[in-house]
């Protein structure tokens, strides 16, 4: 998460971004041995790793435009136009994905089956804000759009409605914290969407005071469902009497949720009424009734909690569980009271996100102006909800069944099944032969390269000149080649591998005949332990399996197409090396400065200087490459015994 | 030169991919081998020059271009590294399924999982 | 394979092989042949005893069972000479002594740090070829 909010480059960005996403996949999936928790952690994973893909192609669609992928330079050079609306698009989307907007919503409510404090974690700091982090972030490209800004506008509506109705049909606890969330980022999205200075420092405000208040609140659900014994609404109550202090800080939490004075809250609900004042009334009053949601179902999960009838006996429950709690709720009632550091924050992220001076002045005003009137009014319809919920609980459960039939869960899912059905039949094709595949690989290559070479001729062929010093050279080339189609030909494994070290030997002879005693050295080495270790293998399988190998007819359907597709790749090599070999590099070449500088560093072997000097790194990662495949063969040749 | 050097290149890759083909699969491994001897012998003779060998005191006449000869020899390694590590699969494939013949693998790889679908199916 | 003409060989061979290998070493950097020559060539020596002598006599002899800790022993020793020079703040692969001074000979061996990377190139090279050998040795014997 630091690493995400300080990057400065685009791709950098990316994979803080793709970190979490896995972080929070390991995180929800914490009870692994619960099939719904592995199924939901990937759920999760899927929906904020697929979007995670489009940041990246929008970071390289702007590469592409403006050559950097450092973000401030982008925020300077970027230009409102189709491309920066494009890319503009595929952030908004991911980051809306992360932050849980409707319709990409459905993998919250799914994460709950993580660990209460991972719900916490994630919800109030981590995950989800990530998402309206990266819409702040990239908000200097998103506001040169009227478009985005809408989409962001009409999500963040959605987001509230969804997540407020379902919040209130929802029993367990931490169900209903999860679509709060929703819509609580919902009204983050809704102010982004508004624009402007005040939109965007409403935002940031928001996403802070939410923070504190939202994770008080899923303390407060998994103490209360350790103490009730049960994490339903409806199976627990009158917990107030027994746990005064828990009761009291998540009391705090959920009136700064509900946006009532004297907490942090009432600031974020000013901001957002200032906001959408300031884009026009019909917003204000979209505002007014998500609040009014907002404060009826906070209402229902803390009144469900800690009034009422009390549901069977409470359990104590330990300290560390209820202090947190109440500290948090301490913090809203402080943040109500004097809101300054808080603002000065959040106007410093405005700013951050605008590129402008943001100011932000929360205070209270004893007053009759309108962002008092709206509030009034959003407490008036808030309790006038909670009370008669009777009435409409059905209405909204059906809306609620309604999204579960033909929402986008479902969609997630058939999509799922799909890929899956795709992948087992591209697998049964594939599985069938591994020459096939070795096949379908080597022809279509060839036919590209080709399509390559024709549309970028590259001038000549030349063929070069021989010398009459070069007599040895091509002796030994001549041999080699021979040597090359005699393995085609052997039958017998031994008169293969022994055919296969004259070729290597041969090749050795003529890298000594090049200049190249060194390669010449290790090529007849190598060669050696090659040719050993082909017979030392060979040793260990009974005689039959070779025998029955080296008389196996070639099927009357390969007799023609194994050679007939040799000699097609055998073509195009030949094609592309010689086309590369007549097109030297420029005169000017690194080998000049090798072969110089090579008394510098005390040796007079120019190439033996270059391995373990300039290009010391290449042979650190070659004989990793060693190590690794020693490992891997220690692996399974251990592994062949005991099985 | 540079026609004989991409010609001994092109029938190396093309007898390897010949025999990548094969069903036996040591020849696969021979084949795999041969790709990597030509990419070598590529390297090689996409020197910018060739001559005498490039260890001081240098000589008179031309020397030989010595990074290619360096990444030739990196590549060498590399492929040792691979050869090996692909014999011991292949001695792992026959210590598991007693067979080195891939169409015999595949074979025995499509009955299996029909097998296992047939248990998914009806348990 | 065990013959009088193969056991006479391999034990004439032996040292010279490891002779060779150790001249390649201390001479590697002035003259052709590296780490991974020298190390190769000590591991066809060892091989040659395995075929002479069979596994057990090479075991009491040599301590081929340590062949992969060798290697690792390897790659560390290259991977810190590598990057040793991180912490004086050069880029990786910054050899001493530094051009200018004169370098200390013991003999042929030159103490360059360079040397000590091929030395670790060297020992991985030995530790993989002996023990890809061993490993497949004891395939043979079911010998785990």
């Amino acid at each position: 998460m630091v690493g995400l909010v300080t990057a400065q480059d685009a791709i950098l960005l990316f994979v803080f971004w793709d970190l979490t996403a896995v972080a929070s996949y390991f995180l929800i999936g914490y009870d692994s041995h619960r099939r719904d928790a592995r199924a939901n952690a990937l759920m999760a994973l899927l929906v904020t790793g697929i979007s995670a893909v489009l940041l990246l192609v929008a970071a390289v669609l702007l590469y592409d435009e403006y050559g950097t992928f450092s973000l401030p330079l982008l925020f300077q050079a970027a230009e409102p136009g189709a491309l920066v609306t494009t890319a503009g698009a595929l952030v908004a989307v991911a980051g809306l994905a992360k932050s849980a907007q409707v319709p990409l919503h459905f993998w919250l409510p799914r994460a709950m089956v993580a660990p209460t404090p991972v719900s916490a974690y994630l919800h109030s700091a981590a995950m989800v804000a990530a998402g309206v982090f990266l819409l702040g972030r990239f908000y200097p490209l998103i506001q040169t759009s009227g478009i985005l800004l809408d989409l962001l506008l009409w999500t963040g509506i959605a987001s509230m409605a969804v997540g407020g109705i379902l919040a209130l049909t929802r029993d367990a606890m931490k169900q209903v914290l999860a679509y709060s969330t929703i819509a609580q980022y919902g009204y983050v999205t809704f102010m982004l969407g508004l624009g402007g200075a005040k939109g965007a420092v409403g935002a940031s405000f928001y996403v802070l005071a939410h923070a504190l208040m939202k994770s008080a609140l899923f303390l407060t659900a998994g103490a209360a469902a350790e103490a009730g014994r049960d994490d339903r609404l409806s199976r627990v109550g009158g917990l107030a009497r027994t746990h005064r202090a828990l009761a009291v800080g998540s009391g705090l939490a959920a009136a700064g949720l509900a946006a009532l004075p004297l907490t942090v809250g009432f600031f974020k609900d000013e901001l957002l009424f200032a906001a959408a004042l300031e884009r026009g009334s019909p917003w204000a009053a979209v505002a007014v009734g998500s609040a009014a949601l907002t404060l009826a179902y906070v209402a229902r999960f803390w009144v469900s909690i800690f009034l009422g009838p009390p549901q069977g006996t409470a359990r104590a429950v330990p300290v560390a569980l209820v202090w947190p709690v109440v500290l948090l709720g301490g913090l809203v009632l402080a943040g109500g009271i004097v809101v300054e550091p808080l603002a000065r924050l959040a106007a410093a992220a405005g700013e951050a996100t605008l590129g402008a001076p943001a100011p932000a002045e929360p205070a209270y005003h004893l007053d009759a102006r309108a962002v008092n009137l709206l509030a009034l009014a959003t407490y008036a319809l808030g309790a006038a909800l909670f009370f008669t919920r009777a009435r409409w609980a059905p209405a909204a459960r059906a809306v609620a069944e309604l999204g579960e039939r033909g929402g986008p869960e479902r969609l997630y899912r058939g999509a799922l099944r799909g890929l899956n059905l795709l992948s087992d039949r591209i697998h049964d094709v594939e599985v069938r032969d591994l020459r096939t595949r070795v096949a379908s690989v080597l022809v279509p290559a060839g036919i590209l390269v080709l399509l390559g070479i024709w549309v970028t001729p590259t001038g000549g062929y030349d063929p070069g000149s021989i010398g009459t010093a070069d007599i040895g050279l091509v002796l030994v080339l001549v041999v080699a080649t021979l040597a090359a189609l005699a393995t085609a030909m052997t039958r017998l494994h031994l008169t293969l591998v022994l055919v296969l070290s004259a070729l290597g030997f041969s090749l050795a002879v003529a890298y000594a005949f090049s200049g190249a005693p060194d390669v010449a050295l290790v090529a007849v080495l190598v060669e050696t332990i090659v040719a050993l270790l082909f017979l030392g293998v060979f040793a260990l399988l009974p005689r039959e399996v070779l025998r029955r190998e080296a008389r196996l007819k070639t099927s009357r359907s390969r007799r023609w197409r194994d050679p007939l597709i040799g000699l097609f790749s055998g073509a195009v090599a030949f094609l592309v090396v010689w086309s590369a070999l007549s097109r030297p590099a420029p005169e000017a070449s690194v080998a000049g400065d090798h072969v110089r500088l090579a008394p510098d560093a005390h040796g007079s072997d120019v190439v033996t200087v270059i391995l373990a000097d300039f290009r010391g790194l290449d042979t650190l990662g070659e004989i990793t490459v060693l190590a690794v495949a020693l490992l891997g063969i220690a692996t399974l040749l251990r592994r062949g015994r005991t099985t | 030169m540079i026609l004989l050097f991409s010609g001994v290149v092109a029938v190396l890759f093309g007898t390897g991919a010949f025999l990548m083909l094969k069903a036996d699969l040591f020849r696969v491994v021979v084949g795999m081998v041969m790709i990597s001897n030509a990419a070598i012998l590529a390297l090689i003779g996409s020197g910018l020059s060739r001559g005498a060998a490039p260890i001081h005191p240098l000589p008179d006449d031309r020397l030989s271009d010595p990074l290619v000869q360096a990444m030739a020899l990196t590549a060498i390694v590399i492929g040792f590294a691979v050869t090996a590590l692909l014999l011991a699969i292949a001695y792992r494939v026959y210590t598991s399924h007693e067979s080195v013949d891939l169409d015999e693998l595949s074979r025995e790889e499509v009955r299996r999982e029909r097998e296992l679908e047939r248990e998914e199916i009806s348990p | 394979m065990r013959t009088i003409l193969t056991e006479t060989v391999a034990r004439l061979l032996v040292a010279p092989a490891f002779a060779v290998a150790a001249a390649i070493l201390v001479k590697g950097y002035a003259d052709v042949g590296d780490g991974f020559a020298a190390g190769v060539v000590a591991g066809l020596g060892v091989l040659l005893l395995f075929a002479a002598f069979g596994a057990r006599a090479t075991h009491r002899v040599l301590p081929v069972r340590r062949a992969f800790a060798v290697a690792v022993s390897g790659l560390l020793v290259a991977l810190v000479v590598g990057f040793a020079p991180l912490l004086a703040g050069d880029p990786p692969f910054t050899h001493r002594p530094p051009p200018e001074e004169q370098v200390v000979k013991l003999g042929t061996l030159e103490l360059i740090s360079a040397v000590a990377f091929d030395v670790g190139v060297f020992a991985l090279v030995l530790g993989v070829v002996v023990g890809s050998l061993d490993y497949a040795a004891r395939v043979r014997k079911g010998d785990w």
